[in-house]
């Protein structure tokens, strides 16, 4: 029965329901928007920090240079000091351990690289592929031996084409980045030289490699190509060195910034750096737009209680009769209250589906003006776009519902 | 005290901008009596029925129906006294105006108890509105209106049934239609007070009080037992 009055006294109202709905609308729209920009947003910073693939990065301690993350450009590398690589396998000594995918140590230098078409500067890096790297003193008995790591195991997704290097002890292969095979016409099986020349005594050395693979990031490694990390250390004189390592903890969530602390307590003259410091523009721009949709909800939130209080009001003015009629008849305070809560309810309702849907168009044009990127909205908002409404239309009646609650049938059936 | 269903004692009602409508008014009612009100317009028998019937309560004075003080109850007690024991027929038929006849009804079954729409049925077939059951309030009569107000007041079987000049708005035919009604509802038992400004229909009842200046002027049997 109360469905059926809920049901007859909405439709022959539906003017006034609408416009309580259309405020609702707005308020809903507004936060699915904003709840859907972050999250997506979020997701893609997210999805950024594995673009990145590693989300420490460990250096040299007191190495001023800004690193551009997540290579190091040119200019800066030769006024880094170095790590040694016998410490690398320290990192899997902290207590995070278990939560580390892999890491990568990486050397670099600049070499002059010859192809048969061109011969230009190009950034050597030297690299782990998929070693077994020795624990030797282990944090627990139980951790295993070794890890498996190296670029392969924490970048996979680097590999455009052709394949890994898979033997450590490979000095002749090469993985050439994107843009340095375009420059000097190479592909999948050529063959080219690299020389480094010494900067004391001027010695030459040159090596003569082949290209296996192609890797594309979008980063500084389309520029560069990787080799072993030996022969890197071999042709430029400087074995046992690396310049930095990237590790990969990536389990969202995690405190990246307990592992940066543990990390620099166990190798005492590195610092470790999360990925979160240097994409922290990106979340910065999130914050501030965070900031104004806060804002902006706040006004369509108040512009939907007031949509609703103003016509839940009017309907008590108005149903005044209908009220006294109801309690005349039986009707106690709590039965009119649930007739004009249901009517916010459903007014919530409606107004949280509609607004979901203007809110998932709402989020898309601001992705793409304001973030250059599509927003997908999750599902999920929707089951929290209507229950924010709801509780809204719902709080916005209490008032109004309260008058109808006052209302004295022996005043209202009164004859006009 | 007597044995009376109904017992008003020294009922007095001061409104908001002092008008003393009621100025201790004592009556007693017996059960299965009809009763009718008469006296000159703004005299305080509307009033005094909102007051009977549990809408209103008196600024003094004490109410006793059935053998409870409903004086001084709380507002939802005195509703949940109401619908388990009076039916109200008004002036003005109001009526739910987006409800049909059969669910105005069921309103009143709804916030008493539970509804059954087959009862509701009958209830309208018997004050002869059978054949009106899915009209809106729009699509009826005055007459037809009144007699729905009229099934809604006894659809849960009200032991007292007050009525404000149920006949007002009507013209005669339909005005003897309700008369008859509230006639065969006074012989299955159940006690009535009814306002009316008609002398005639005032002598249909077994008693006439007469209300002036929200004083009673006269209380009289209008015929003897
Ligand atoms: N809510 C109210 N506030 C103030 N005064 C009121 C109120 N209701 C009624 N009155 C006054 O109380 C007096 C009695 O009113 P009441 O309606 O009881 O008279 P009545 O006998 O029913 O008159 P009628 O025959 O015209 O229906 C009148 O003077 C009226 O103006
Ligand atoms: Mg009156």
């Amino acid at each position: 029965m109360l469905l059926r009055i809920l049901g007859k006294s909405l439709a022959r109202r539906r003017g006034r329901i609408a416009f309580a709905v259309i405020s609702v609308v707005m308020g809903a729209a507004v936060i699915t928007a904003l709840l859907a920009v972050s999250m997506d947003v979020e997701q893609q910073v997210a999805a950024d920090f594995r673009k990145y693939g590693a989300n420490l990065v460990v250096v040299p301690q007191s190495d001023t240079i800004e690193v551009g993350f997540p290579g190091v450009t040119f200019g800066s590398v030769t006024e880094q000091g170095y790590i040694e690589e016998e410490d690398v396998w320290r990192i899997m000594r902290i207590s995070w351990r278990t939560n580390i995918l892999g890491f990568a140590p990486f050397l670099y230098s600049v070499v002059r690289a010859d192809s048969e078409t061109a011969s230009q500067d190009v950034v050597l890096a030297g690299t782990y592929f998929d070693r077994d790297v020795e624990i030797l003193d282990r944090y627990s008995s139980s951790d295993p031996e070794a890890i498996t790591t190296g670029v392969s195991v924490i970048n996979a997704w680097w590999l455009s084409k052709g394949k890994w290097i898979d033997r450590s002890d490979d000095y002749r292969s090469a993985l050439v980045g994107v843009n340095v095979a375009d420059k000097m016409g190479l592909e999948i099986g050529d063959t080219f030289t690299i020389s480094f020349k010494t900067h004391g005594d001027g010695n030459m050395t040159t090596s003569e490699i082949t290209v296996v693979g192609l890797v594309e990031t979008g980063g500084n490694e389309d520029n560069q190509v990787l080799v072993n990390l030996q022969l890197a250390q071999d042709m430029t004189n400087r074995s046992g060195k690396v310049h930095t390592r990237q590790v990969d903890a990536l389990c969202t969530g995690c405190p990246v910034d307990t592992f940066a602390e543990e990390i620099e307590g166990e190798i005492d003259y590195v610092e470790a750096r999360t990925v979160k410091q240097l994409v922290s523009a990106e979340m910065s721009m999130l914050g501030k737009f965070e900031g104004m949709m806060a804002m902006v909800t706040m006004v369509a939130m108040a512009a939907s209680v007031l949509g609703v209080t103003t016509t839940m009001t009017t309907s008590v003015i108005e149903r005044q009769k209908e009220i006294g009629l109801m309690k005349s008849v039986g009707a106690e305070r709590r039965k009119i209250s649930l007739l004009f809560l249901s009517e916010a309810a459903v007014i919530g309702t409606i107004g949280g589906v509609l607004g979901f849907v203007a809110g998932v168009f709402l989020a898309r044009s601001i992705g793409l003006s304001v973030f250059d990127t599509a927003v997908s909205t999750n599902i999920l908002l929707l089951p929290v776009a209507i229950g924010i409404s709801v509780a809204v239309a719902v709080g916005a009646s209490i008032l109004p519902v309260r008058r109808a609650q006052a209302v004295e049938p022996a005043v209202v059936l009164r004859g006009e | 005290m007597s044995a009376g269903i109904i017992s008003a004692q020294g009922l007095t009602k001061v409104y908001g901008g002092g008008t003393r409508a009621l100025d201790g008014v004592t009556i007693d009612i017996e059960e299965g009596e009809w009763t009718s009100i008469v006296g000159p317009s703004g005299s305080g028998k509307t009033t005094l029925l909102n007051i009977l019937s549990c809408l209103d309560s008196p600024t003094d004075g004490e109410v006793i129906i059935d053998g409870t003080t409903v004086t001084g109850l709380r507002q939802d007690d005195l509703t949940v006294f109401r619908k388990k024991n009076i039916g109200l027929i008004f002036q003005q038929y109001h009526m739910v105006p987006y409800l049909t006849a059969l669910e105005n009804v069921m309103m009143a079954q709804y916030f008493h108890s539970i509804v059954d729409e087959e009862e509701a049925t009958d209830v309208l077939r018997g004050v002869g509105m059978g054949h009106r059951l899915q009209h809106l309030p729009r699509q009826l009569s005055g007459g037809e209106q009144q007699r729905v107000c009229i099934a809604r007041a006894l659809v849960n079987e009200p032991a007292i049934l007050l009525a404000d000049e149920p006949t007002g708005n009507l013209d005669q035919e339909n005005g003897r239609i309700v008369l008859e009604l509230i006639r065969s509802l006074q012989k299955e038992g159940r006690t009535i007070i009814m306002v009316t400004h008609n002398p005639e229909i005032s002598q249909l009842g077994d008693r006439i009080i007469e209300i002036v200046d929200g004083k009673v002027r006269s209380d009289q049997r209008t015929r003897e037992e």
